[in-house]
């Protein structure tokens, strides 16, 4: 009966195609503002690396102003200062630890044909790619040592690899970075988390770094630094100045794989501080921090407020579009009183005929569903185009997005069309077979 | 077969109580065919419409083949007239979207043959009602006479015990009402009991048994008498 119920869905949208287009039209004006905010939202939220986010760890120090605290008091900063990073990274208390730091480089390929190229780099620890589980296609990370020794490697990823090597295999290679012979270690496979985790202070949403190379290389002035800095007092003259300052510009993350380690890192932490202070430094009170991956996205609130509230009035939308569905459903369904009365009378139940026309409430829904598709596929593009690059690694609907979409249009249609199926199978057949 | 003791329908409008039937008592048995007669409002139709489960009834006995009607809720009522009735309506209502064979395919969908047994009952009773040729055709494409005979196909489709007409002739003219009508006889002839509510008494008096309804209550004796002295 479901195949014969669909061909009669078939043969009813067509016959009062008008009425129908109506339908999936409401419903895909629906769909597509919600799937576009949904979209947005989900891509925002998602958790970047679940299988492992509670065990990374994003480090806070509160080394700020004492009469101006950071955040007025709510949040210790969020990035660290040159000093405090380096003396954790020494400490190597974690089980893993990365700092980082946004950079960018020219790059002369070895090729004359290739002109040389700004690329944006990251500078950050060997710990950095197991921490992140960056995949990687030739090669590997730098080890621990290359760090220490601070060696000039380089990991590409690996469009910067076709560009300069045409995508071969390049470990082994060198290049020319920033006037300094880098040998190539390893070259990433596409890594473009979302949210860009790692680095929120430079965007969550940016795409990922086309170059890494070794964070020490910063303080031989090897590599350019960039990003986010803030400063509570002057930093003093020259770059030695600058790296002893307490400017932050730094983001510090370590990898612990239990509760006790983590509360052993914090107490670790606790007790840094208190040996800073000795110094003079850290004049506020002892708020340092731990957030795993997911509490450090929230408290970044990298779902914007603006978005959400979109996407809450986007789903009003889509009511205000059933409503209307609903509408025009009944006015569809009670225009076939007389066919549903004959039906009665030629041996249909009720329940046999509110399934019948649930399923072509259902089929619009699909057929709204996808319409809804189109438009939030154009949606996207439009968000693309208003937000520029910001936007640019949310507005893509991936396949659960699209399930989703379909799923929701038809759930929601199968809702708008209880009422009008009720009403439609309310009919008295009798009334109805001898009006016709 | 058909059994009804004092049924009673009284219809409520606002305050206005109307009794369509009244004390109604009849008996039909196996094979019979029963013209229906009255004048309008008189309750013919309610009775038809009570008989084939169409209406509930608001007090009385009303067996159907041996089975208490006032017992079955929706499902049952929906079986029952699935397998044991057929209609014919004045209006022929066919389902104008879809063709002849998918029109006599309705009741065989909802009895659950399988789709061999359908083509088997759709294609012999187009062909009993001369009309296999035009299986493909929409009701629309079809002369008044012809639908008819569609919605006769369609209602011997399921092999009914019982045929029920209200007014099958009504918007023929009276060359394809003879048509209609002699399919009819045949039709009983075969052995399907048939119910026939009609208002042209030349028709009603071709049936083995005639009825007149009045004020909701039969009336068998006068017509039969008028039928004897003609």
């Amino acid at each position: 009966m479901f195949n014969y119920y669909l061909r009669l869905a078939r043969i009813s949208i067509l016959k009062h195609w008008g009425l129908s287009l109506l339908m999936i039209l409401a419903i895909g004006l629906g769909i597509g503002a919600t799937m576009t905010t949904v979209t947005v939202n989900y891509l925002m939220s998602a958790n970047p690396i679940p299988h492992k986010s509670e065990q990374l760890y994003y480090v806070q120090l509160d080394s700020w102003d004492v009469n101006d605290p950071f955040d007025e008091g709510q949040n210790p900063p969020d990035q660290l200062t040159y000093t405090d990073s380096t003396n954790l990274m020494k400490a190597k208390k974690a089980f893993r630890q990365n700092v980082q730091a946004q950079a960018y480089a020219v790059i002369e390929p070895n090729d004359p044909e290739i002109l040389p190229m700004i690329v944006n780099a990251r500078a950050n620890s060997a710990d950095f790619f197991a921490m992140f589980d960056v995949p990687f296609i030739y090669g590997n990370a730098w080890s621990n040592q290359a760090d220490d020794n601070k060696e000039l490697v380089v990991v590409l990823n690996k469009e910067t690899n076709e560009k300069i090597f045409g995508g071969k295999n390049s470990v082994g290679e060198s290049i020319r970075i920033d006037g300094n012979v880098f040998q190539v270690v390893g070259v990433i496979d596409h890594w473009q988390p979302k949210p860009r985790f790692y680095d929120i202070t430079t965007g969550a949403f940016n795409e990922t770094e086309e170059i890494f190379v070794p964070f020490n290389l910063i303080a031989e002035e090897k590599v350019r630094r960039s990003g986010n800095t803030n400063c509570w007092k002057p930093s003093g003259d020259g770059f030695e100045a600058f790296l002893a300052s307490e400017c932050i510009w730094t983001q510090f993350w370590v990898e612990l794989k239990t509760e006790q380690d983590k509360d052993d890192y914090l107490n670790f932490l606790n007790a840094y501080v208190e040996e800073q202070k000795q110094y003079g430094r850290f004049l506020r009170p002892i708020d340092n921090r731990l957030s795993t991956v997911t509490q450090w996205l929230e408290n970044q609130e990298v779902v914007a407020d603006d978005a959400r509230m979109m996407m809450t009035m986007s789903f009003m939308f889509l009511v205000v579009c059933l409503l209307n569905t609903v509408g025009l459903l009944l006015a569809k369904f009670l225009g076939k009183a007389p066919e549903i009365g004959l039906r009665q009378a030629l041996g249909a139940s009720k329940s046999t005929l509110f399934f019948q026309y649930i399923i072509e409430a259902g089929c619009i829904g699909i057929a709204g569903g996808l319409l809804g598709l189109f438009f939030a596929f154009w949606g996207l593009i439009g968000i693309e185009t208003l937000y520029g690059d910001y936007m640019q690694n949310l507005a893509t609907l991936d396949f659960n997005m699209m399930l989703l979409a379909i799923a929701i249009s038809f759930f929601a249609t199968i809702i708008a069309g209880i009422y009008p199926t009720w009403r439609a199978c309310k009919v008295q057949p009798s009334h109805q077979l001898k009006s016709q | 077969m058909l059994v009804m003791n004092n049924i009673n329908k009284t219809f409520q409008t606002g305050n206005i109580q109307t009794h369509a039937l009244n004390n109604f008592n009849l008996t039909v048995n196996e094979g019979d065919f029963v013209s229906v007669t009255g004048p309008s409002g008189s309750g013919k139709t309610t009775f038809l419409n009570i008989a084939g489960l169409l209406e509930t009834y608001t007090s009385g006995e009303f067996t159907l083949d041996g089975k208490d009607v006032g017992q079955l809720n929706d499902n049952g009522r929906s079986r029952m007239r699935n397998e044991k009735i057929g209609f014919v309506f004045q209006g022929f209502n066919l389902i104008p979207d879809l063709n002849l064979f998918d029109n006599v395919d309705v009741p065989l969908r909802y009895r659950g043959f399988d789709a061999k047994e359908r083509r088997r009952r759709i294609e012999e009773n187009l062909e009993r009602v001369g009309l296999a040729s035009r299986m493909k055709h929409l009701p629309s494409q079809l002369s008044g006479g012809q639908q008819q005979r569609v919605a006769i196909a369609r209602a011997l489709a399921t092999e009914p015990r019982f045929l029920l007409a209200d007014e099958p002739t009504g918007n023929l003219d009276s060359q394809m009402a003879q048509g209609v009508m002699t399919l009819l006889e045949e039709i009983n002839q075969q052995g399907t009991t048939i119910i026939m509510v009609t208002h042209d008494l030349e028709l009603a008096m071709r049936a083995s048994r005639t009825i007149q309804v009045k004020d909701g209550r039969v009336s068998e004796l006068d017509v039969v008498a008028e039928k004897v002295s003609a």
